[in-house]
């Protein structure tokens, strides 16, 4: 019998574009012909998306195989058939974009190297290949995302301001540099975000060092309930001949939409899950990726498939509304993705069975939610008093927490509601509101070292 | 479609309506372990919830959430009052709206933490 090994990574080999050495990293800072420093970009005063949480991905090789900036082609091909240039299927665009002043400024042209400073010190370099215009970012908008008309198998409802994603792409700057990134000064992760930094290579390296062979990841925005914990628990008993050996949670760290929970608490608890042993941290391992959400459901399932492939997850659970926000897309349509395609996006079958698609293998999972016949956390599928049941709502329990009720055990792990409480206490409000989102965009994840140039 | 609300009753609203009719009322949620009233709400009222506070969203429950702290702590304090879990108690609400607008916006701000 086959046994499933670890998937190669999306594109074959994994991107690393990090200068690890400071000596070599200030020689090429010295190379450059101008300075740029990275700012959050904001809608309505408020950040939406900071690119340096993209150099981030794309360097330590999260987003692999892409290296940078994408070029008018690359970009228009995405759009069109969410591959790359290379063929390999990716589903957004990235791209470094400025005003029109800041490129005068700059004074730079295409074949010239370009230093980007974060809070003020070098970081990163951007060798411009290319510059080109995005004429008409509410059509970037549209076209990345989809339109009913166009895309009729999964969004049910056009877009608008009410979306972070579209919001991202429709306030882009008209100015593109396209080109390769490189971080010259390394990052240092600060707390709680340092102890659950899993870059690809490092990953793979621990499952490997703790055995497991097959990883399932569990996608995350939130912090966990008990439906979260049943659904991780019960999808990763899927595998081969046994059940998964390692669970990986995977949180999504970056600017969020009003009423998620701040990134402190939401990888904290889900590390609260493994300290209290409800899944023991020996077969758990929480991790996180920098990236300002689309919430494009399966463009975003898509991404993240990449993501946890790189990674060196063998599964991937989806649940229903993966990564969604409002009721733009079907509630299944990741599922869909993964099972049977979305022609419309370029797949007429599953993603995994594209030409230059993904290896990591999709478990798709129904619901959970409470059976006070059962009296258990039931599985949908399983569970027949449908009449009985009670569903766990994430914002009926975000007005719970919010309203300061002890949640019941059978909601929340004790351990997790500490956590939202410390994190609540240390911000002043359990959740993201412009306030936190603003003060996050200064205080990032990450500090800098010194380097004279 | 009927939609609903939920109030939720912690120890100090327990004791509030002790004694009470309200006490046959309670929905016991999650094996027991959360109270609550469930307040059936017709569409006409729905809508003026949904229209008063651009937040509210309907769940999958059809249940109306993400309204106002504020909001769900006025509904409370009028159920203790009239005893009713009608569309009384709603109008009630909703001849607060100001008010209760005014008191989202502090509490979008802020929120005190809660005594573990």
């Amino acid at each position: 019998m086959a046994m499933i090994e670890t998937p190669p990574p999306h594109g074959g080999r994994l991107v690393e574009r990090v200068v690890t050495d400071p000596e070599m990293g200030k020689k090429l800072a010295k190379k450059c012909d101008a300075v740029y420093d990275i700012k959050p970009a904001l809608s309505d005063g408020v950040p939406i998306r900071n690119v340096y949480r993209e150099i981030m991905s794309i360097c330590y090789g999260f987003f692999s195989p892409v290296e940078g900036s994408m070029t008018k082609a690359e970009v228009d091909r995405i759009l069109k058939e969410r591959r790359l240039l290379n063929e390999w299927v990716f589903p957004y665009p990235l791209v470094f974009d400025i005003t029109e002043e800041e490129l005068k400024d700059l004074g730079v042209t295409a074949g010239d190297k370009l230093l980007l400073r974060l809070k003020g010190k070098p970081f990163a370099t951007l060798d411009i290949e290319e510059i080109w215009r995005i004429d008409n970012p509410e059509e970037l908008a549209h076209k990345t995302f989809g339109t009913p008309e166009d895309n009729p198998e999964v969004v049910q409802e056009a877009f608008n301001a009410k979306m972070p994603g579209w919001v991202i792409y429709k306030s882009l700057n008209p100015v593109v540099l396209a080109g390769k990134y490189t971080i010259i000064n390394e990052p240092k992760l600060t707390p709680p975000f340092d102890r659950f930094w899993y870059p690809p290579r490092k990953s793979r390296e621990e499952y490997a060092r703790r055995g497991w062979r097959t990883v399932i990841n569990h996608q995350t925005r939130n912090v966990p309930h008990i439906g979260h914990e049943f659904l991780m628990k019960d999808a990763a008993y899927t595998g081969d001949i046994e059940p998964c050996h390692g669970i990986q949670v995977n949180a999504i760290i970056g600017v969020k939409r009003a009423g998620d929970y701040p990134d402190e608490a939401i990888i904290e608890g889900h590390e609260a899950v493994n300290l209290g042993g409800y899944i023991k941290p020996e077969r758990h391992l929480v991790t996180f990726t920098l990236w300002d959400m689309r919430y494009g459901n399966p463009l975003e399932a898509m991404l993240h498939g990449i993501i946890r492939q790189n990674m060196g997850c063998t599964h991937h659970m989806f649940g229903r509304d993966h990564a969604a926000v409002g009721e733009y897309y079907d509630m299944f349509a990741t599922q869909t993705l993964y099972s049977k395609g979305i022609p419309s996006y370029g797949f007429p079958v599953s993603i995994n069975d594209v030409p230059y698609g993904l290896k990591i293998r999709p478990q798709n999972m129904r619901e959970f939610w409470y059976c006070p016949v059962c009296n258990e956390i039931a599985y949908s599928e399983c569970c027949g008093h449908t009449k009985e049941k009670q569903k766990f709502s994430g914002s009926f329990v975000r007005g719970m927490v919010a309203e300061g009720i002890f949640p019941p055990k059978v909601i929340f792990r004790p351990e997790v509601y500490k956590v939202i409480v410390k994190w609540w206490d240390k911000f002043g409000y359990p959740f993201c509101n412009a306030k936190y989102v603003k003060e996050k965009e200064v205080r990032l994840e990450v500090d800098l070292p010194d380097m004279d140039v | 479609m009927a939609k609903y609300i939920s109030v939720l009753l912690d120890d100090k609203r327990m004791d509030a309506i002790k004694g009470s009719d309200l006490e046959n009322k309670i929905d016991k949620m999650f094996g027991g372990q959360l109270n609550a009233f469930t307040l059936e709400l017709s569409d006409a009222k729905a809508k003026e919830i949904m229209d008063a506070f651009f937040t509210a969203r309907v769940d999958s429950r059809s249940f109306i959430t993400d309204v106002p702290i504020a909001f769900s702590r006025t509904l409370f304090a009028e159920i203790a009052k009239t005893k009713s879990l009608g569309d009384d108690v709603i109008d009630a609400v909703l001849t607060q709206v100001d008010e209760i607008k005014e008191a989202a916006a502090k509490e979008s701000e802020f929120l005190p933490t809660p005594v573990l």
